[in-house]
């Protein structure tokens, strides 16, 4: 790893040794609330367990569909948002790292003294949310965030000089004459010049205002960028000189880049490693080739399946039917199986999918008066009378059932208006390793899915 | 969209930033002088400024005080055109024309102080629920709530009357009851503003919160109150008018409402001059703020910002 | 997808739905006019998929909102050119076509909706939030529909239940029709047009019709508002659909069915698209024939196959390179230097040349003729113009800049 300092010495030389940003079981919930007294009756969990880390110099790419939480991530990993559980470390040694893995497979209220009070100064030293004095300021000037819109992520009042110059004035790194010349650099960096200090960003154009944002965040000469869809808001040749200035960028400053995004083409173009989301945790994380050539979970084929790409040979796209679970209450087993084309039974079917599956048959649906539940995977559906009940109980039998969900159904009999339904339980899916650091959180390829098959 | 990127530009002119700062003022002052409305407004703002301004010069001040009418009783309900004075005299005997003219002063004087008041007190109340968000919000704005429950005019009127007849209260009056929009209006922008991601952006730079406040929020968010302001400012003046006319100010104050009402007897005797001018000064005031301040909506409107 | 195996030629001589000719529509702007849509002329066939590409600013949803003169016209104006269209009315009785931007605004107004229908790129605003999506599609059918509707109810219907099928009621009317005799026969009606706004929605794959009925916008999610929007905008069986950029606000895997739904719904009803996209890839995969389009003009006609195995204009070729697939390297997107010129009163030119890698003066002093290339291939570009001298000609051999 090449040597990277600044005159300030923020930038640690021989970077081998330690992750830049590192997420251990990350958990974002946001309350939701009724009522006149705003009472909290549920929890929206936008990210629900995450952990990776992200080593220096590497791009790691964050891709998924709307409301799988990889933009409530990068607000946590960014410091605009707190985790409500987990934590997310930053420049974690591997060593400390290590030291928390030991830890953590011991139960919680079996550790030591010794084990809980190394955990507490790891936090201290590395976990952002409890970082202070120069420990903060060393991870704010290191983490720096460019946003997906380049119209809203500029004060309109400001001019580009005062945008970009901020940062250096707020840490006191120049003022003056000294300022503007840096500020000038900065935009030259970026295919600016100096002739755009003086303006307002509404004179520009978006994919040069994207280049005002990439020179502001390289303002502190940080280690770290997170890129919030930088491109997305972009015409195509646009995007391909912003990105081409992000990849000469990363080479002459050996910056790591979070790159979050729902293109799938711009995602692996620009990553080492990448993570696929869905509905707050991740399905499949390997490096690019293995994920585009090799992927490894039913979400990601989808996803592939689903992308347009110019240079394959005309192809049927193929999307994805079914719905997706409510992030409020998300399946206990694997939160993609509602819309996998290859749900296995063992992937965790539940009550809701069958009271789902009944509400696409209005006439089976209309008898419907109460579910009564006893679990997620146990319940009693009450009808109006036990014609309507029996209508139930046999359409559960037959072909038009999705088969996995059929095969799942362990127990189902009918007591007069009353059917009660049980599908067996499962555990909830964790992200295995397969080999050569390619995880995925898919039964069919993991172990843990060999053990239910057996 | 100007093809800034072009690097074949060989005239590179750099202007300073103050000259970019005054070039945007001048377009915006440009913009909003091109309504004729507006203009109409701003030419009767500038003839009533020059009355305030004007005044000693006008007529000669009174003596103890000014802003007391003086009283000519040898030439009491005299019409508009006795030499001497123009506009005619009050029942008791004091010059119409000076009534108008101090009473501008009078107005001015008045709708500095309420506005003035009023926006920074409702600015920081905003600014502190919109801002810091939370408790503070939720009682803050029930606050805002329960006040504004109050009709203003009931409310401005009972503390005058509780006080007393004089004008300084009824300035105190509308100062106390007349701030709570604007901290609903600046909350509501606040909040709007907050979602911008350059107020993110200033986050990540590490920014003071106080400095992102003044930086980032508060000048995108001062629009609505100063088109409010605008038209508070003549506002004000009709409501101050309202208390004056049924008596909560001083009697013989140089001030339109009371003249509306001290020449208000006279009327159907034909007497129309004493309370007609005055009157007439009231709307004029009013329209002139009301005219300039819709202009200024039109342009400062939000959707048309940043073009 | 839907021309299979036709060869190029017998796809040539399908009926005309739709000829553009040298539409120009310009918008009166502070500076001057800005040439939005700057002579554009193109062809759509029957049951064909026509993809009109370009980036932000290039004029293709102006050129799209004009054939239902949906483009304000205080600030735009219709400056010249014709739409010309042909109903499968008119196609079957061998008739003229109409010009959309002549025809009377009534004539429009019933074209609209029914032959020729608008899907658009934002499927939250496109529907009401106040009305429930019953409401809302029932409006098409009182629309176009109401004489059918009221046939089908039988001979002796009152006359104050027609005017509400043909949307003519005064308010006392409509509470004249909650009086018994009338209110039976206009319950008869509602029940009617719930009938054809479920057999609509159905027609979309859409699995609960009247649950989904019964619902407002903010209720559903984006894949499915769209949904309702392509059933309400083929729910007359329209002979040309206009979808502008319907799945830019999708998610990628539900973009996907919405294609699909789009082309089986194309092939049943034999409707033609006229597909507005910036996505290249995307036009790849679901268009028969594409045009290219850049600052108001279009620079490059083709089949997709003939477009994309060989593009000839120099923008459709860096548009291209700048696409990020599986074949590029990072840092090596080939990029188009430079920004999109101002339109406001250019002078003739292409207007390309500043970003064009081989312009040479012509480019710069005159617009390019198009020029044909093979069976429908056509560019606008003078590299290709071989009727020029070669001294003053542009050729990819010589790059200028």
């Amino acid at each position: 790893m090449t040597t990277m300092s600044t005159e300030r010495g923020t930038r640690q030389k021989s970077t081998d040794d330690r992750a830049v940003i590192t997420l251990r079981g990350v958990e974002k919930y946001f309350p939701i609330k009724e009522g006149a007294l705003q009472r909290v009756v549920g929890q929206v969990r936008a990210v629900d367990g995450v952990s990776f880390e992200v080593r220096p110099g590497e791009t790691m790419g964050l891709v998924g569909e709307s409301g799988c939480g990889k933009t409530t991530l990068g607000r946590c990993i960014s410091g605009l948002a707190s985790p409500t559980g987990g934590k997310i470390y930053f420049r974690l040694p591997d060593a400390a790292a290590a030291r928390l893995d030991e830890i953590d497979a011991v139960p919680e209220n079996e550790r030591t003294q010794e084990q809980r009070k190394e955990v507490a100064r790891i936090d201290a030293e590395h976990g952002i949310t409890q970082l202070s004095g120069v420990g903060w300021r060393t991870y704010r000037r290191n983490c720096q965030v460019v946003f997906q819109d380049s119209f809203s992520s500029l004060n309109p009042r400001q001019l580009v000089k005062d945008i970009v110059g901020r940062p250096l004035r707020v840490y006191r790194e120049a003022s003056g004459q000294e300022l503007t010349e840096k500020v000038v650099s900065l935009l030259e960096s970026v295919g600016l010049g100096r002739q755009h200090l003086y303006r307002y960003p509404h004179q520009f154009s978006g994919g040069q205002r994207q280049r005002i944002s990439i020179a502001r965040a390289l303002a502190l000469d940080p280690e770290f960028i997170v890129l919030d869809e930088p491109t997305s808001a972009l015409d195509v040749s646009v995007q391909a000189q912003i990105l081409n200035l992000l990849h000469e960028l990363q080479s002459e400053r050996g910056l790591t880049y979070l790159f979050i995004s729902h293109d799938l083409g711009v995602v692996r173009l620009m990553s080492d490693r990448i993570a696929v989301m869905y509905l707050g945790k991740v399905a499949e994380h390997g490096t690019a080739h293995e994920l585009f050539e090799d992927p490894r979970h039913p979400y990601t084929e989808a996803l592939l399946a689903a992308n347009p790409d110019i240079s394959a040979e005309a192809s049927e796209m193929k999307g994805l039917s079914g719905t997706v679970p409510d992030p409020a209450n998300p399946p206990e087993g694997c939160r993609f199986h509602t819309r996998c084309p290859v749900a296995t039974p063992a992937c965790g079917w539940e009550v809701d999918d069958a009271v789902a599956w009944l509400q696409t048959n209005e006439t089976l649906l209309a008898g419907l008066l109460d579910v009564e539940r006893r679990s997620n995977f146990e319940a009693t559906l009450v009808f109006s009378d036990a014609a309507a009940a029996g209508a139930v109980d046999d359409a559960l039998q037959n072909a038009n059932v999705p088969a996995p969900m059929m095969n799942a159904l362990a127990d189902l009999s009918s007591d007069g208006t009353r059917v009660h339904i049980r599908f067996t339980a499962v555990e909830p899916v964790a992200l295995e390793d397969i080999g050569g650091g390619h995880l995925t959180a898919c039964i069919l390829h993991t172990s843990q899915g060999r053990d239910n098959r057996e | 969209m100007v093809d800034v990127l072009a690097p074949e530009t060989a005239t590179v002119r750099v202007d300073g930033p103050w000259t970019v700062r005054l070039r945007r003022l001048a377009d915006v002052s440009k913009q909003v002088l091109s309504n004729p409305t507006t203009l109409v407004g701003l030419v009767i703002i500038i003839a009533l400024l020059s009355l305030t301004v004007l005044a000693p010069v006008l007529t000669e001040p009174n003596f103890p005080n000014p802003y007391q009418m003086p009283r000519d009783w040898g030439a009491r309900d005299a019409p508009p055109g006795t030499p001497g004075h123009i506009l005619g005299t009050t029942s008791t005997g004091g010059d119409v024309f000076y009534g108008v003219v101090w009473g501008a002063r009078t107005s001015l004087r008045l709708s500095l102080i309420v506005v003035g008041v009023t926006v920074t007190v409702g600015t920081i109340v905003g600014s502190l629920a919109g801002f810091i968000g939370g408790k503070l919000d939720e009682i803050l704005m029930r606050t805002v709530d329960i006040l504004l429950a109050i009709p203003e005019l009931i409310f401005a009127l009972a503390i005058a009357a509780v006080l007393g007849p004089s004008f300084g209260n009824i300035i105190f009056a509308l100062s106390v009851v007349f701030w709570v929009k604007y901290a609903r209006i600046i909350r509501g922008q606040i909040i709007h503003v907050k979602q911008n991601e350059y107020v993110d952006a200033a986050r990540i730079t590490g920014d003071s919160k106080l400095n992102i406040y003044r930086r980032d929020v508060l000048p995108n968010s001062v629009t609505p109150v100063i088109v409010q302001a605008t038209l508070d400012m003549g506002g004000i003046v009709l409501t101050a008018a309202t208390l004056s006319f049924i008596g909560l100010a001083e009697a013989g104050l140089a001030e339109w409402g009371v003249l509306v009402s001290d020449g208000q007897a006279g009327i159907s005797a034909g007497k129309w001059w004493a309370s007609t001018f005055p009157g007439l000064m009231v709307f004029l005031w009013a329209l002139a703020f009301n005219l300039v301040g819709d202009g200024m909506r039109d342009v400062l409107d939000p959707r048309t910002e940043g073009r | 997808m839907t021309v299979g195996a036709e060869t190029i030629r017998q796809q040539a001589t399908r009926p005309l739905v739709a000829s553009v000719r040298d539409l120009r529509v310009y918008f009166e702007a502070k500076a001057g006019r800005v040439h939005a849509v700057d002579g554009v002329s193109f062809e759509i066939r029957d049951g064909e998929t026509l993809g009109l590409v370009g980036e932000t600013g290039c004029g293709k949803s102006v050129t799209a909102r004009s054939f239902i003169r949906l483009v304000p016209t205080p600030p735009g104006i219709y400056a010249g050119g014709e739409i010309d269209f042909w109903s499968t009315e008119a196609r079957r009785t061998g008739g003229d076509p109409v010009d959309l931007l002549e025809i009377p605004h009534d004539d429009m107004l019933a074209i609209r909706g029914d032959r020729i229908a608008m899907i658009f790129q934002d499927p939250g605003k496109a529907l009401n939030p106040a009305l429930s999506i019953r409401s809302q599609m029932a409006e098409v059918f009182y629309q176009h529909r109401s004489e059918e509707i009221l046939m089908a109810m039988g001979p002796d219907v009152p006359w104050i239940v027609r005017r509400a099928a043909r949307q003519q009621t005064t308010g006392i009317e409509r509470m004249l029709l909650k009086i018994p005799p009338w209110r039976a026969k206009a319950a008869q009606l509602r029940r009617m047009v719930d009938d054809l706004v479920s057999q609509a929605l159905t027609e979309t794959q859409i699995a609960n019709p009247r649950k989904i009925m019964d619902s407002y916008p903010h209720e559903l999610s984006g894949g499915m508002k769209q949904r309702v929007l392509i059933a309400q905008a083929l729910a007359c069986n329209p002979d040309l659909l206009i979808a502008d950029e319907p799945t830019t606000a999708l998610d990628v895997t539900i973009q996907a069915r919405i294609l699909e739904l789009i082309a089986e719904l194309q092939e049943r009803l034999e409707t033609s698209v006229l597909y507005i996209s910036h996505d290249l890839s995307l036009v790849k995969e679901i268009c028969d024939r594409v045009a290219v389009m850049y600052a108001g003009r279009i620079v490059e006609t083709g089949t997709t196959e003939e477009i994309f195995s060989n593009p000839a204009h120099p923008y459709t070729r860096g548009l291209m390179a700048a696409v990020p697939s599986a074949t590029h390297k990072r840092g090596k997107l080939a990029a188009i230097e430079g920004t999109v010129p101002e339109l406001i009163d250019p002078p003739p030119s292409c207007r390309f040349n500043t970003r064009c890698p081989y312009a040479v003066d012509i480019c710069r002093t005159t617009d390019p003729t198009d020029v044909d290339l093979g069976e429908s291939h056509r560019v606008a570009c003078f590299i290709y113009d071989t009727s020029l001298d070669s001294a003053v000609r542009p050729s990819r051999e010589r790059r200028t800049s």
